[in-house]
This record gives C-alpha cells, structure tokens and sequence, in this order.
C-alpha cells in the first residue's frame, strides 16, 4: 500500500514511510476535545471567580474590584450559615431514612415475588418526575382544603385535621422530608436490588450451612460485597441533597421565614432575585471548596478510590 | 409674478396647516395606526406577564395592530416574578430581544436608572400623545409614569385593591338587628378595621362552617402589599424621612401585624395558605363575606365573561347580584403592582415599539382591552370609570366602576425604592414568619434591621433622596 500507516504500539506515534513517527499525535488528536472541555467546564468557573473579586450586581454597572470583599462577607452572612446548616439537617435526616428504607425494600424484592417486575417499574416511578412537579403535587397533597393528608390524619383522629404543613414551623421540615423520601427512596432501592441481586450465594449459603445467622451473613458477607455500590449511591444522593432545591421551592418556598432556605436557593435568591453577582459567584466558590473536601474526605473514607 | 409667488405660498401655507390640523384631529390610535405603516413588515417583541394577561396581545391587540399596520407582535410571556430578571438580563447582555416591555411602576426607578428604559418624552411628544396622556386617572398618571421629571412608561393597568362584601347577607333584616344589639351601630361595609373586625367575628359565629366572616389571600406574596396599605392607613410610615432608618416596627406595625393574625381566627381554617384562586373560590362559592383583591374578582363575582374559554377555571359565581363594592377599611387602598408599559432602551424598533404601546395605551383602544373580561386590565382612564358601554355591562357595574374611581383617587402606591425587591422579599419573609406563630415585635424588629442593612449596602443619601421623592407623591400617604 502506498500510502501506509500505522499506529505504534504504544499508541504513541504515527509512523508514515519515509517520515519520522510523531511523537505528539496522539495529543493533536485528543486536542479539540480538551479544549471543548476547557471551554465549557474551565472557562466559566475561572470567569466566575474573577466575577468574584469584583463589585457586580445585575442593577448598576460598577465592575471594579473589590479584593477579598465578597469573601470576608461570606463570614458576616448569618443567612448563609443557617441555609448551610439547613441544607445539612435535612442531608442528615433524609439521606440514612432513604438508605434503610431502600435496603429494606430491596431484601423485600429480592426474593422472587408473583408481579415483582410490575411493582418495581411502579415503585420506581417518583424517580422520573421532575421535582418541582413532585413539590407541587406535595403541595397539594399537604394542601388543608383539598389535600387528602389531612382528612386521612383526620379519619385516624376522629376529628377533623387543619394541618399547616407548609406554614407551621413544626411542620415544615417532616414535610419537605417526606415528599424528598418519597421521590428519591426507589432510587436507593434500584440500585441497592441490583447490587443485593450480585451478591455471590454460594458465600451467604455456605454461612448458612455454618451456622451464621441473618444479620451476621447481612455485615460480614452482604455488606462488604454491596458496599462499592452503595457508597456510589450514598454518595449521588448525598451531593443531591446537598443542592436540594424544587422540592422545598415548591413548598414553602424556604419559608416561613427562611427557616427551610438551603444553600442552594439561598444562592437563587441572592443571585437572581436580589441581583448580587459578585457575591452569589463566592457564595458557589464556597461551596464548590466545601464539597470538595466533604467529597474527597468521603471517597477516602469510603475507600471508593479503590 | 411676485403676486403669484405670494399666493401660491399662502395656500401652500394654508394647505400645510391644514394637512397639519387633520393630522392632529386625529386620535392618538389614528395617529399611531398612520405614522406605523411605515414600518410595516417588522415585527416587534413585546414582553407580557404570562398567563391571563397576554391573552390580550395574543389574542386581540396583536393580531388588531398586525391588520391596521402590517407590524406582527411577537409575545414573549414571562411570569410575573421573573419579568424584572428578564429584562434585566437582556439590557446587561446586550441581546436586545425586547422591544417594548410590561413593567410594575415599583420596579421603575431601578430599571430606568439602570438605562434599561427608554425615555419616552421625545415620541410622546414627536406622534402628539400628551393630550391623551392627561387623561390617564390622576393618580396613575401622577404616580406611575415618571422617574425624575422623564416619562419611562405609560400607567396601563388601573390595579387596586377593593373590599368585595355580601350586599345581602349585610341588607338582612335578622343579621342588621342582631349585628346593632350586639355592637350599636348599623351593619354596613366596614370602614375602620375595628369595625371590620367586628362584622368579621359576628358573621363567623353565626354562620360558621357554612360562611365565615371573611376570607383573604395570605400567601406572603399578597399579604405583603396588604400589610403595606393598612400599615399607612393607620398612620404607619415605612422610614424615617430624615435618618432613613425604617420605622416598620412601630407601635403601628405591631398592632398591624397582631391583627392581621388575630382576624385569621374568624376566617376559614387555613386561610394563611390562602392565594388568589383559593380565596376567589371561596369568594364565589358563598364561602366568605367580605373579602379584599384586585378588581377582577368584582367581574366575575357578577359572571362578567366567564363563560369563555380562558375562564373556565374560575369556579362558576354562586353570588352574582348581591355582592357591594367599597374602599378596604382606612379608605385608601392599595394600589397592588400594576403595569406600565415601556420601550426597552435596546430596541432596534423603537419608534414601531413606541407606537405600538401609544395605541395600546390610547382612550380608544384601552377602553376596549380594560373590557376583555379574561386579560386581567383593569380600568385606568377617568373616561373608563364612565363609559356607557362598560356601565351596561352588568346590572351594578356602575357600583363597580364607582368604586375603582373612588379606589384611584384615594390609591396607596407601593413602596417604590432602589431595588425594591430587598425590601419586598424582607416583608414577604415577615408574614410568613408572623402566620408561622412568631412574635410580631419581633419580626418587625429583625425587619426593620434588615431594612436598614440594605439601605446601608445601598447607600443612605442615594436611597434617602429616592425615598424622599416617593413619600412626595401623592400616593405615597393618605393625604
């Protein structure tokens, strides 16, 4: 052939006859796709943070900078700090109620059960609504007219129930804890059926035949085999809730108050209802390098870099 | 030949006075219909609230406008809160995707300050429109136009906040007797609070659960601008005109704030979740007395078009012909939002753009909108309140248009500042605070101190001199 080429061996040169292999092809090649990547991921947070360092709201045109400004009022925002610890209450509470009610539904269908792949596509349906249509359904759900939650509290009650779920600061967080377990359960459970389904049975039934019990064959042998996937999912819905917004928009929109404000629509608000530019681009730098340390610290917790 | 030249340039004369005299015989929409032809072919983008509202370009004054000058209408609908981002974020980003804009009157000095409104004066006066432009209703006209001394949109929307109340529950004989023993005065529409709380309780206790005294939007969004208008009603001021510092957590504002959550206990349970739709329903079906909203609920409390298609939402009137209309308690009302429209300063079709919103905005062209009963206008014009057409309408829509009249002579604007939202959503978190069960001092406390952290960050003389030219107007207090 005239006109042959070949790729080395190690993938690294291109040899054609007569011509010296090129040692940097292999860069030329991966080169547009880099910078495509750089573009859309780096150039935007590289933009943001200069954004950060300067005066910019949406309302006036002053761009001048403004040093560590924004930063040092990161540290005097008491509103920040409750919409963090906020966002963190509810990670705390509804990520391990998530975990053990999809554990429990897994074991439940792990077993072979008449209607079992109809009653998985139906338990897996909350997952494929959008979550401001799930918040809103809540609402409605919650509603004290019309909702059916508190007439049914009511039947259990002997009375009528006028529950303010969306009002009463009581009531806010079981609320919103509710509808985002609802949603966001069967995930945990797919994934975990589909982990518990790859456990090898013949290590839990030789434990059997030893005498292991059900919750030792659950930590010794189930666990460990399960745990890659399920800190994979623990993980997702961890970051998930981490930026949990619609949901709670829909809802009670972070009130009453802003005693249900995560950071995520803390950061809505200050960038675009309140027009603070600069400041809402460190409020996400903040968070960006507060995730990233929770992230890294969990992965080697979790000995996922394994 | 020098008698000649003289002759001929006396009727050239002549003639152009009076080619001149016809063109400003014509009415304002003529005129705008006329000097638009020019641009036929173009097509302009304007920015509408969704929902209801753009019913109207999209239904009736775009596709008019597109017949008479060959200009098509591009409606872009935004909702209501994301409308000041939107145009914000085209004027900032330079796009120019707007061409005329809807805009609430609170949000103007903001947006004009930014640049992002054209000033209108040069065309107002270039297509002959300030004659008309004076008979807007004196408090729109006063109120909603201007920033400074400059006209940035035209008022377009008469919104005001009226009390709707159950002519014959309040005409009954047994209720008036019982209502006199027990207070000693005549049950009639409240014109105090006290009074209002009063009629409010009685009726709860007599015909609970079947009707409660009365029933109001709560949701924070709405309380918001009640809590505004009764706040001034009772003598209340926002700041302190000299300091700037805000005075919401006065011994008024806590009162106001006391009551406010203690008439809940003779409204319908839950009614803190209450919005718009809850409490027209409530309103319509019979459920609630009185009630305080925005003209539209007096239309259909009569059945005014809703037998259309846009309307089928609302729930069917079981109350038409025995609802009163009167001025809220304190007899100046709010005058909730509202819209102006404008021309975006980045337009490319500015004088198209104008000339749409000139015809919009004209005697005769409004007069026909503020009638569509799905569009949500509401009348703006002192010609409005007397139209024949819109006088037979419905049975008592003289009583209607009575009180709208009265409702803008008497109007309480919104609080109109620099970035006014700050100040809003500060609110918007009270109230939801205040139906949470917190104590009102203490709300009004942490209010009035996150009022005076934004006017800080905003700057005190720059917000002072702003504040300053509002409580001016004559809106801005009960006079």
């Amino acid at each position: 052939m005239a006109h042959t080429s070949t790729i080395a061996a190690g993938g690294a040169a291109l040899a054609f006859p007569g011509h010296p292999p090129d040692r940097h092809f292999k860069w030329w090649i991966i080169a547009p796709a880099i910078f495509l990547l750089l573009f859309i991921g780096l150039f935007p947070l590289i933009y943001s943070l200069g954004v950060s360092f300067q005066h910019r709201t949406m309302l006036e045109d002053d761009k001048s900078f403004a040093g560590f400004l924004n930063y040092a009022q990161l540290f005097r925002d008491a509103r920040l700090w409750q919409s963090l610890l906020h966002t963190a209450v509810i990670t705390a509470i509804a990520l391990p109620i998530e975990l053990v009610l999809g554990m429990l539904m897994a074991q439940l269908f792990l077993e072979r059960l008449p209607g079992r792949q109809v009653f998985v596509s139906l338990l897996v349906m909350p997952t494929v609504i959008s979550p401001i249509v799930a918040g809103a359904t809540w609402r409605l759900l919650f509603d004290n007219r019309y909702g059916p939650i508190n007439q049914i509290i009511g039947w259990f009650a002997g009375k009528p129930v006028a529950a303010l779920w969306t009002v009463k600061p009581d009531l806010v967080y079981p609320a919103i804890i509710l509808c985002e377990i609802w949603q966001w359960t069967p995930f945990m459970f797919l994934i975990l059926l589909a982990a518990l389904s790859n456990v090898d049975k013949s290590l839990t039934e030789a434990a059997e035949i030893d005498g292991a019990g059900y919750w030792r064959i659950f930590v010794k042998i189930v666990l460990p085999a399960i745990w890659p996937v399920m800190a994979i999912a623990l993980l997702i819905r961890g970051l998930d809730l981490v930026r949990i917004f619609d949901i709670i928009w829909a809802l009670t929109q972070g009130g009453p108050g802003t005693m249900t404000e995560t950071i995520s629509i803390y950061t809505y608000v200050q960038g675009f209802q309140q027009f603070e530019v600069s400041y809402t681009a460190a409020v996400a730098f903040l968070v960006i390098l507060m995730l990233t340390v929770i992230v890294t610290w969990a992965i080697r917790r979790m000995g996922l870099a394994k | 030949m020098k008698m000649l030249r003289k002759l001929t340039l006396t009727a050239a004369a002549v003639m152009a006075v009076g080619w001149t005299a016809a063109a400003w015989a014509q009415s304002a929409a003529e005129r705008a219909v006329n000097e638009a032809k020019k641009y036929s072919g173009t097509t302009i983008t304007i920015v509408w609230e969704a929902g209801l509202q753009s019913l109207d370009p999209l239904h009736f004054s775009g596709p008019k406008w597109k017949e008479l000058t060959g200009i098509d209408v591009k409606v872009v609908e935004v909702a209501t809160a994301e409308m000041f981002t939107k145009i914000m974020q085209d004027y900032r980003s330079g796009a120019a995707a707007y061409d005329a804009l809807n805009v609430i009157p609170a949000w103007m000095p903001d947006l004009a300050n930014a640049g992002a409104l054209e000033v209108l004066d040069p065309y107002v006066d270039k297509y002959g429109y300030r004659d008309e432009l004076q008979k807007i209703a004196p408090t729109y006209r006063d109120n909603q136009m201007k920033v400074g001394d400059k006209i940035f949109g035209f008022p377009d929307d008469g919104d005001v906040f009226l009390m709707y109340y159950r002519k014959d529950v309040f005409e009954d004989a047994a209720n008036k007797d019982a209502f006199k023993a027990k207070y000693g005065y005549d049950l009639a529409a409240p014109k105090t609070w006290k009074e209002f709380d009063d009629i409010g309780q009685f009726l709860t206790d007599k015909n609970q659960p079947n009707m409660y005294g009365a029933g109001f939007f709560r949701q924070p969004p709405y309380a918001m601008y009640m809590f505004q208008e009764r706040f001034r009603n009772e003598g209340g001021k926002f700041f302190d005109a000299e300091s700037m510092k805000a005075t919401i957590n006065s011994d008024v504002g806590v009162k106001v704030f006391t009551d406010m959550r203690n008439e809940n206990k003779f409204m319908p349970p839950g009614v803190e979740q209450w919005g718009f739709v809850e409490n027209l329903a409530a309103f319509l079906q019979g459920q609630t007395a009185m009630t305080i909203s925005w003209p539209p609920y007096g239309r259909w409390a009569e059945g005014y078009g809703t037998d259309q298609e846009a309307l089928n939402w609302v729930p069917k009137t079981q109350i038409a012909g025995k609802v009163g209309y009167a001025l809220p308690p304190g007899g100046h009302p709010e005058l909730a939002a509202g819209f102006a429209l404008s021309v975006s300063s980045t337009s490319k079709n500015k004088d198209a753009a104008y000339l749409f919103i000139q015809w919009l905005n004209s005697e005769d062209i409004s007069l026909q909108r503020v009638q569509l009963p799905y569009t949500l206008r509401d009348p703006f014009r002192t010609s409005h309140y007397t139209s024949p057409e819109y006088l037979s309408r419905w049975p008592n829509a003289k009583d209607y248009l009575g009180a709208l009249k009265a409702g803008s002579e008497t109007g309480l604007l919104d609080l109109s500042l620099l970035q006014t939202d700050k100040y809003e959503e500060v609110l918007r978190q009270s109230i939801s605070k205040l139906w949470g069960g917190d104590d009102p001092k203490a709300i009004l406390d942490q209010a009035a101190s996150d009022w005076d952290a934004i006017t800080d960050k905003i700057g005190v003389d720059k917000q002072k001199a702003v504040y300053q030219t509002w409580a001016a107007k004559s809106g801005a207090y009960p006079q």
